[in-house]
């Protein structure tokens, strides 16, 4: 990974929204890059702003949400400027396409497969007719729709829940993007189509070479795709850092607590570990580090001033004051340490 | 699909049976001195026995039934008692068809028209200055008695258009009022449904993937929210039907236009138990019919409907 | 795996800015501050209510606040009036005692503040007569249709299987235009009080069944109460947190709703001869009354005041129902 060129890079994004009269700030300035061809995972708890942060790259948010400052730039052009339809309409489907989480609900369930696929080809790439048809059926049987040329005439609900996720990736995959958004793609599946998008996804990177951004909650599936992984906390990227550093040396109180709730790690016997507490209130301002409430050996200055992003090691990052020079030395908890034990680098 | 629809035409030849007999039952609890008119006090009671006797107005109620339906199976819905009296339903009805068809024609597509546009518009420019306007208008019409602002739109309209209070067929002008006033409601209608089906549709996930694939947001709303929008709309162009039909007796009362809504009023107020009951039976029919319309257009529109349907009623 | 490029990719930037703004900061700030577990709750989301919200919605809407204190005055003034000192009876026929004839089509004056009608009734005594008699058959028809339609929405939704059995029902009383249900009803039946409001409840508690009914069955299979039902949540307590607040809100707009709708059919029937007998004043009689001499301008009195009564109650009445029903949509609080 490295030496890679980012793609996308964003600093210090501000995300507001305006909801009846109180403004709520969803993404409080996160400071991200995104390599090249990688696959970059997001985790965070619900609420932490993922979606919010990723749907700002094709400009996508609600109406009444806006991007207050910031930059995003890509392809030599700031995408946090980007005001009108037009502007946007050069980027999203075209250069940075995305997946949602539902399936069930994501396609027009009153227009046949085909058209909807069919739509997108002849708007970007310029087909028409026959021809847009063709380049459709194709598309499905890429993304492994066996008989596609019956199933392009059929309706969303004559679809399984995994096949029509096939057929929105395929809809993202019609132009050939250079990155995919993917919104927990497969949450709403059950756990062996899960492993079939998951590889289908894989597999069609390889084929068109796009990097990849993939937003979810199951830290299982992280480990399984991801290059690299930012964790996400009221609204900020807290750490990154290539998958083995976020798993087996994460610096982050969060990314502690984090991974100490997996199922995994816990001991027989114990309870299960839980953060407790609730994530922050995001109409109130939010001074110092915003988990320090919720974490129980938090720093004063935690509750001061906001940590900036310390650098662990190349390409690995954390956003605590745990990794100040003044700070007292910390061991994480237990669970981390035995996870720590376990690295596999050695055999690298 | 061909199955559905002949369910659910058994299910109006079903319901038209029940209207028809309850119609008529209920017709039956009138005194039957009704059926007499004016003629009652010059009777003696012999006479009066005698008359009612041959009407079969003194038969058992399930003999009457089955007299009325043989009747009906050959088209005589019996004759008129005071309005014209002794002839034939029919024959009083049948001049007076062309009128309330033609008018309910007219204002259906009117109020389709507009209430559609009005609808997309208000959708597009949903919270701001158009949405709140025309909601001015669909609150005015739904709040207000029709009856009431109906009678204004006569009072104030003839006098605009400098044409004659009532209608006159002779003359263009006098068309255009009852047409415009029988669309109103339907207007609104179809304006308040359209509205909610498109921001319903707006807020649904698809819409999402469909701009995340970077189509422009006109054609979003022209190929998949105006056209989805649609299919739930089918489903009120019944009720428009009769919405029409109800402001159509009332307005071609006002304007005396010699339509079968206006003769309901005047034989109602006539008492003319026949001629009541043939009109009600007509405008049941519609109704039924309409409903029947209704449904089959929403079958054609929407390829989920052979599966859900066949699970029961939403 | 490390190299100085890599250093450059990542935001180097913004660690050197931020981590100045600390620079002078107090090292006692880097001891571990103690932990108290409720600071992490109290951090979270305000806690929310229902009602609170709705009512702050509601009162949040200007247009429906001021529909509000004119309809309340209004009925206020409606049952006030007869009380009140120098009222004259809505049937009375004023004679002029000088002439021995009847005060007839007086325009509006000191003494007769709305004027009087075509057989020297006094208007203004007889309007508000007549938005009692209104009113009343609105409140009657409305309360009788919500119970009805509650009783049978309810049997309709809960019990599986008469399900069918209400569906077809339904559907043939559906089929059937409203007005000519009431049409037929009130032309069987004699004109009088009773006449209309059983009339207009035959033809509208179908509706208000088929409405209950659907808000069961889509409250009932609800994920969250179901959800609620499997963790021994009571079923009293479903009922009251859950149900209620929603159907409530749901039944008010409805009764709101009705109360228009009525005092129109009741124009309506009016007209075409079969509502109320004359001898009642009614919203319906006294427009009526006003149409048939509607052509002379100079009496047009007779048939404007009786109808912006008219339309400042439906109007009322309809926005306030909508009002309260946007008020209590959760989706719509903060
Ligand atoms: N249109 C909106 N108006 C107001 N607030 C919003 C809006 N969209 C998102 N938010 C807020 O922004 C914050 C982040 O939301 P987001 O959907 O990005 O979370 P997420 O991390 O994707 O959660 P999940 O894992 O549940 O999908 C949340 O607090 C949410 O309430
Ligand atoms: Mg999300």
């Amino acid at each position: 990974m490295d030496g890679r060129k980012p793609i996308l890079s964003v600093r210090d994004l501000v995300v507001k929204f305006d909801l009846r009269g109180r403004t709520l700030t969803a993404i409080r300035g996160a400071s991200l890059d995104l390599l090249e061809g990688e696959t970059l995972a997001i985790v965070g708890e619900s609420g932490s702003g993922k979606s919010v942060f990723t749907k700002t790259f094709i400009g996508m948010l609600d109406q009444n949400g806006r991007v207050d400052s910031g930059s995003i730039e890509f392809e030599g052009a700031d995408l946090a400027g980007y005001a009108t339809e037009a502007e946007w309409l050069r980027v999203r489907g075209r250069k940075i396409s995305m997946v949602f989480q539902d399936p069930m609900t994501a396609l027009n369930p009153l227009r046949s497969i085909g058209r909807q696929i069919q739509e997108v080809v002849e708007m970007h790439r310029g087909m028409s007719g026959r021809q847009a048809e063709l380049a459709a059926i194709e598309l499905l049987d890429h993304v492994g729709i066996p008989d596609p040329v019956r199933r392009f005439r059929q309706f969303p609900h004559e679809f399984s829940g995994g096949m029509r996720q096939r057929v929105v990736i395929a809809i993202a995959m019609a132009c050939k993007p250079r990155i995919l958004i993917c919104d927990e793609p497969t949450t709403a599946l059950d756990v062996t189509i899960q492993a079939q998008i998951l590889r289908l996804i894989k597999a069609l990177q390889s084929d068109f070479g796009f990097t990849t951004i993939y937003i979810t909650h199951d830290l299982g599936v992280v480990a399984n795709v991801a290059d690299r992984v930012a964790v996400m906390y009221a609204g900020q990227i807290v750490e990154t850092g290539s998958a083995e550093d976020v798993f087996y040396d994460p610096r982050h109180p969060y990314t502690w607590a984090l991974l100490s709730s997996l199922p995994q790690l816990g001991v027989k016997g114990k309870p299960l570990f839980s953060i407790s507490g609730t994530p922050p209130n995001l109409f109130n301002e939010i001074k110092g580090d915003a988990f320090a409430p919720r974490n129980p050996r938090a720093l004063r200055i935690d509750f001061e001033l906001q940590p900036p992003m310390f650098q662990v090691s190349p390409g690995h990052q954390a956003a605590t004051w745990l990794l100040d020079p003044r700070a007292p030395a910390l061991e994480p908890p237990a669970a981390i340490q035995a996870m720590r034990a376990r690295y596999p680098g050695g055999e690298r | 699909m061909a199955k559905y629809m002949l369910k659910r035409l058994a299910q109006s030849v079903v319901t038209l049976f029940i209207v028809v007999t309850a119609v008529f039952l209920l017709m039956r609890l009138l005194p039957v001195e009704g059926y007499l008119g004016e003629r009652y006090d010059k009777l003696s009671p012999e006479q009066r026995e005698a008359i009612l006797q041959k009407m079969g107005l003194l038969d058992p109620w399930y003999v009457q039934i089955g007299s009325f339906y043989s009747k009906l199976a050959h088209g005589d819905l019996g004759t008129s008692a005071i309005y014209r009296k002794d002839v034939p339903v029919l024959q009083v009805i049948a001049p007076r068809v062309p009128y309330s068809v033609r008018f309910g024609l007219v204002a259906m597509a009117l109020s389709l028209a507009a209430g559609l546009a009005m609808g997309v518009h208000m959708a597009r420019y949903k919270g701001r200055f158009w949405d709140r306007t025309w909601t001015v208008y669909i609150v005015l019409i739904n709040a207000v008695p029709s009856a009431v602002y109906l009678l204004f739109i006569q009072l104030y309209g003839t006098d605009l258009l400098k044409v004659p209070l009532l209608f006159d067929k002779y003359k263009f002008q006098s068309w255009v009022l009852p047409a415009i006033s029988m669309s109103l409601g339907g207007i609104a209608g179809y304006a308040m449904w359209m509205r909610r089906f498109m921001v319903d549709e707006l807020n649904k996930d698809y819409i999402k993937l469909a701009r995340a694939k970077g189509m422009t947001s006109s054609a979003i709303m022209v190929r998949h929210v105006m056209r989805n929008a649609y299919v739930p709309m089918a489903q009120y162009l019944p009720a428009a039907i009769l919405a029409t039909v109800s402001g159509s007796i009332y307005i071609e009362s006002l304007y005396s236009i010699p339509g079968m809504g206006g003769l309901l009023v005047d034989v109602i107020q006539r008492q003319d138990n026949p001629m009541v009951q043939a009109l009600v039976l007509i405008f049941s029919s519609i109704g039924i019919l309409g409903l029947f319309l209704g449904d089959v257009l929403m079958a054609a529109f929407d390829p989920r409907i052979k599966f859900a349907k066949s699970e029961g009623a939403r | 795996m490390a190299d100085g490029k890599a250093v450059a990719a990542g935001p180097p930037a913004a660690v050197v800015a931020k981590g100045d703004a600390a620079a002078g900061a107090d090292p006692a700030l880097f001891t571990f501050a103690e932990f108290d577990r409720d600071a992490g709750e109290r951090i979270g989301w305000s806690n929310y209510s229902y009602w609170r919200s709705t009512l702050h919605m509601f009162l949040r809407n200007r247009v429906a606040l001021f529909l509000l204190v004119l309809l309340g005055t209004i009925l206020a003034f409606t049952f006030l009036q007869p009380l009140l000192p120098n009222q004259r009876s809505p049937t009375l026929i004023n004679i002029d005692p000088a002439t021995g004839r009847q005060f007839r089509n007086l325009v509006p004056s000191a003494e007769y503040w709305f004027g009087t009608n075509s057989i020297g009734q006094d208007l203004w005594s007889r309007i508000w007569s007549g938005t009692r008699t209104s009113l009343l058959i609105g409140i009657i028809v409305g309360v009788v249709e919500m119970v009805l339609g509650i009783a049978f929405g309810a049997i309709w939704g809960y019990v599986r299987k008469a399900d069918r059995v209400f569906t077809e029902v339904y559907n043939v009383l559906n089929n059937i235009p409203t007005t000519i249900v009431l049409m037929l009803l009130a032309y069987i039946m004699r004109p009088s009080f009773q006449t209309m409001v059983i009339a207009m409840c035959a033809a509208g508690w179908h509706g208000v069944a088929r409405f209950v009914r659907n808000q069961i069955v889509i409250i009932r299979d609800r994920e969250y109460n179901l959800a609620s039902r499997c963790l021994g949540t009571p079923t009293h307590r479903i009922i009251m947190k859950n149900l209620l607040p929603y159907l409530v809100s749901v039944i008010m707009l409805q009764t709101a709703l009705s109360i228009p709708g009525t005092i129109g059919w009741e124009v309506f029937l009016t007209y075409i001869g079969i509502g109320l007998p004359v001898s009642i004043p009614s919203l319906g009689n006294l427009v009526n009354e006003g149409r048939l001499i509607m052509m002379a301008p100079e009496l047009r009195y007779q048939l404007i005041f009786p109808t912006i009564v008219v339309s400042i109650i439906t109007i009322s009445f309809y926005v306030l129902g909508n009002a309260f029903s946007d008020a209590s949509d959760p989706r719509n609080h903060v």
